[in-house]
């Protein structure tokens, strides 16, 4: 199943790295996206810079994959 | 090899003659009629509001003709990232507030300099101390004071560059290492600071005289700051001393020149001290590295997670693209199966981090060629057969990012394989170590927003037959006068010294992006090569009607004769077909046009030169001391145009290098530098450096003008990681901070035999 962001409509092979994309694009209206679902951009950011791996980033992708259910 | 008249011939510099002389006239030695000089006032503090300035008393001394600060501006805050405006952030002269110690406040204009300094002095600014941070690690926590308003945790840009899926692949690995490095502060140093002379006019247009990168940027961006149009600014280049990337972003001296003289309608000139050079201009990005990195145990590099906090300083200047490229640059020049890059740049309280000569690709192979070393000891091979094993190759495609023609990387390793077996059997405490790298011939990426081409070109034929060169390229040094002149000269079918380049004057010649990313060649070098064949196209189809041959012909322009390749012997000689053409066209000049901006290459560059490196160091175990002995580096750069210029790259790049690793650095304590002078920043004398050689290796670059890609940026890259692998091939030192000083070597030591102790017991 391929997603699609919201803001740009680029498509990602899986949740986790839409996420990815739309953390790493980082211009405000991304940004913008993220913290109107709860998240704080800057937060996730520097918590992800913390470790490897995508931990800080599950939650965001879960938000993604149901409003992909949904979308459904 | 194709046989070239101009092109790989040893020629002198064309602009040689003026500078050996003393006859070339720098920045500096410009003198322009009722010409007034000024200084400018910079903050003491790291962090601090202004309340308020007071000019009344500096105003009343005799010979002060003006005090500009803040107010006096339009308040318009630029940089040169302006396809993102949150990144233009930086005003030059503050209004409300100063980030950095040097960060400029007020600027003053007198008959002479020591009036100017004096009046500095009595200048009375009235600050509020601000809470500062000046390490990233610190800045990005929750609590740290905040630089910008709006930027939380002052995170000013974030990059991310990922292909695969790398914990999946850590998952298949046999060998998995983990590390943190960190990469210094570098200063340019170059011979000549930064300076202007700017020169507004009744007639409301602004001249400025200035060493820059790119005329182009320093145009648009005044122009930009002043509230006028970019054809109503004029800026003018005189010859450079030196750059490698300081000067293509709008800086104190020319912003204040123009301002004090759009003010008084006199030329300003502001010329930076050798202090001011060290603490208020921009420097090279420090960068903390955290990376990963994974294989299979038949030596195939699977995973790579690089992540990268870097000290971005109070402004962005560019270091955003330091940081792009440093991401990209970790990646290269092996085939990772999966990689996956996060980095993000932190304001902090001290001097704005940005473009040094590599752009990141120093950083990024200091703890690549690192890592792979350390990997390849864990696993039991040959740290060059690991790289050799592993290393990209002509036609690869870095997924999604970058699609890779010529590559003579297999070629460089036989050639530095070759060396270390020559070398032999090392004596006690000297040790070889490797480093290879790839490095872009010019960027893809349109940050500035410009509507130009990349690079264009005009080429004016005379009816004597000399040939005028217009091209917005700029020479700081790096000899791209002579090389394009070259280009021209060759593709024209005339002499070199047929050929007379203007490339310093906004007014003559079409834009051009400026002399960064090791562009110059490549674009520079297309745009004129187009022009060249169209204008050489004009004489040549006049020849084709006068010589009449059959339609299957091609012809030529070799040596100022004008030939049907097939049929040498029929000939008509260039000056007699310049002349009947111009008749021809009622007495038009030729004027041919070329133009070049990368198409369809991929996201960072449209081709890539690369190479390998052998430093041979004897350390002193007792001391710490190490000497540099020998330094090898086999490259490829395409057909190579000017062969002394490129054997000039590869000294100076390897010397710059060289430095970074070695001794220099900026240490600092609350924001403030503590070595801004040449007596106490440590930078690589010519007896600290080793024999040098550098070694080209054949290659043809299908996009480059006549198969050449950059020479001299890229060689930047490999020497710090290969002096730290040849350290702790030497005596067992793994150092992974730079520079790599004595004392960081001896505790390294001291650890290793505590370590050994500890183990034996």
């Amino acid at each position: 199943m391929n997603y699609h962001c919201p803001v740009c409509n680029k498509i990602s092979p899986t949740a986790v790295d839409l996420v990815r994309h739309m953390m790493g694009r980082g211009d405000l209206i991304h940004r913008d996206w993220i913290n109107s679902k709860g998240f704080n951009y800057s937060e996730m950011l520097a918590a992800q810079l913390q470790t490897f791996g995508s931990q800080e980033y599950n939650r965001l992708a879960e938000v993604l994959e149901q409003e992909a259910k949904e979308e459904d | 090899m194709t046989e070239y008249s101009v092109i790989g011939k040893q020629v002198h510099k064309v602009d040689g003659p003026a500078k050996v002389t003393g006859s070339a006239k720098y920045t500096f030695d410009i003198e322009l009629p009722n010409m007034l000089y000024g200084k400018i006032l910079r903050s003491p503090y790291s962090h601090a509001r202004i309340v308020n300035i007071d000019t009344s008393e500096a105003e009343k001394l005799i010979g002060v003709k003006a005090i500009v600060t803040g107010k006096d501006t339009l308040g318009i805050k630029h940089g040169v990232w302006r396809r993102f405006p949150e990144l233009c952030d930086e005003e030059i002269l503050c209004r409300e507030k100063v980030r950095y110690i040097g960060d400029p406040v007020a600027a003053v204009a007198a008959i002479d300099e020591d009036t100017a300094e004096e009046a500095l002095d009595l200048i009375e600014v009235e600050y509020e101390l601000l809470p500062a941070v000046f390490n990233p690690l610190e800045g990005m926590k929750e609590d740290a004071p905040q630089l910008h308003e709006g930027v939380e945790r002052n995170i000013n840009v974030t990059r991310h560059i990922e292909w695969g899926d790398a914990d999946e692949d850590f998952e298949k690995c046999d060998f998995i290492r983990e590390e943190q490095f960190y990469s210094s502060p570098q200063a340019h140093v170059c011979m000549e600071t930064h300076g202007a002379v700017a020169d507004f006019g009744h007639d409301g247009k602004l001249t400025v005289y200035t060493s820059t990168q790119s005329n182009y940027y320093i145009q648009v961006l005044v122009a930009n700051m002043l509230g006028l149009r970019e054809g109503d600014v004029r800026v003018i280049k005189p010859p450079s001393g030196g750059a490698f990337g300081s000067k293509f972003e709008l800086d104190s001296a020319q912003f204040c020149a123009s301002l004090l003289s759009q003010k008084l309608r006199q030329p300003v000139k502001i010329i930076l001290n050798r202090e001011e050079e060290f603490t208020a201009t921009k420097r090279k990005t420090p960068m903390y590295y955290y990376v990963k990195v994974g294989a299979k145990k038949d030596g195939t590099l699977m995973a790579k997670e690089v992540r990268v906090i870097t000290e971005g300083g109070a402004y962005t200047a560019m270091g955003a693209t330091a940081l792009t490229l440093t991401g990209f640059y970790s990646s290269l020049p092996y085939r990772w199966h999966s990689y996956r890059y996060d980095g993000v740049r932190v304001y902090t309280n001290t001097a704005p981090a940005s473009a040094l000569r590599g752009f990141g690709a120093p950083q990024a192979y200091f703890t690549g060629e690192s890592i792979i070393d350390m990997l390849a000891e864990d696993m039991n091979m040959d740290p060059l057969e690991l790289r050799r094993q592993n290393a990209v190759t002509p036609n690869y495609e870095v997924p999604g990012q970058a699609f890779i023609q010529s590559c003579g990387l297999s070629e460089c390793y036989d050639t530095i394989e070759k060396y270390i077996k020559e070398r032999g059997k090392l004596p006690p405490n000297h040790g070889i170590g490797i480093g290879n790298y790839g490095f872009m011939s010019g960027g893809i990426f349109n940050w500035f927003n410009t509507p130009y081409a990349f690079s264009a070109a005009i080429v004016k034929i005379n009816i004597d037959g000399k040939v005028d060169l217009f091209t917005g390229a700029c020479d700081v040094g790096q000899g791209s006068d002579t090389a394009l002149s070259m280009i021209c000269a060759e593709e024209l079918g005339v002499h070199l010294d047929d050929i007379r380049i203007h490339a310093d004057d906004t007014d003559l010649g079409p834009p051009d992006l400026g002399a960064w990313g090791s562009r110059q060649t490549l674009m520079s070098g297309n745009a004129v090569k187009m022009a060249a064949a169209d204008a050489k196209r004009q004489l040549i189809e006049f020849a084709y009607a006068k010589l009449s041959p059959n339609v299957v012909y091609d012809m030529d322009i070799k040596d100022h004769q004008i030939y049907i390749v097939d049929r040498p012997e029929r000939k008509a000689s260039y000056f007699d077909i310049v002349k009947e053409v111009i008749r021809a066209r009622e007495g038009q000049v030729i004027i041919g046009r070329g133009h070049y901006t990368p198409h369809r290459k991929g996201m960072v560059s449209p081709a890539w030169g690369f190479g390998v490196q052998a430093v041979e160091v004897e350390v002193d175990p007792e001391t710490g001391k190490y000497k540099l002995l020998e330094i090898v580096t086999a490259h490829d750069c395409g057909q190579v145009i000017n062969p002394v210029a490129v054997l000039g790259q590869v000294e100076g790049a390897t010397m710059m290098a060289a430095g970074g690793a070695f001794c220099e650095d900026q240490p600092a304590d609350n924001g403030r530098i503590l070595n801004p002078s040449i007596a106490d920043y440590k930078i690589i004398r010519s007896l600290d450096m080793p024999k040098t050689v550098g070694i080209e290796v054949d290659t043809y670059e299908p996009e480059g003008p006549f198969g050449a890609k950059e020479a001299g940026e890229g060689l930047t890259s490999p020497t710090g990681g290969a002096i730290a692998n040849a350290i702790y091939n030497a005596v067992g030192a793994r150092i992974k901070e730079l520079p790599i000083t004595p004392e960081k070597v001896l505790k390294a030591i001291k650890e290793k035999e505590q370590q050994q102790e500890q183990k034996e017991e």
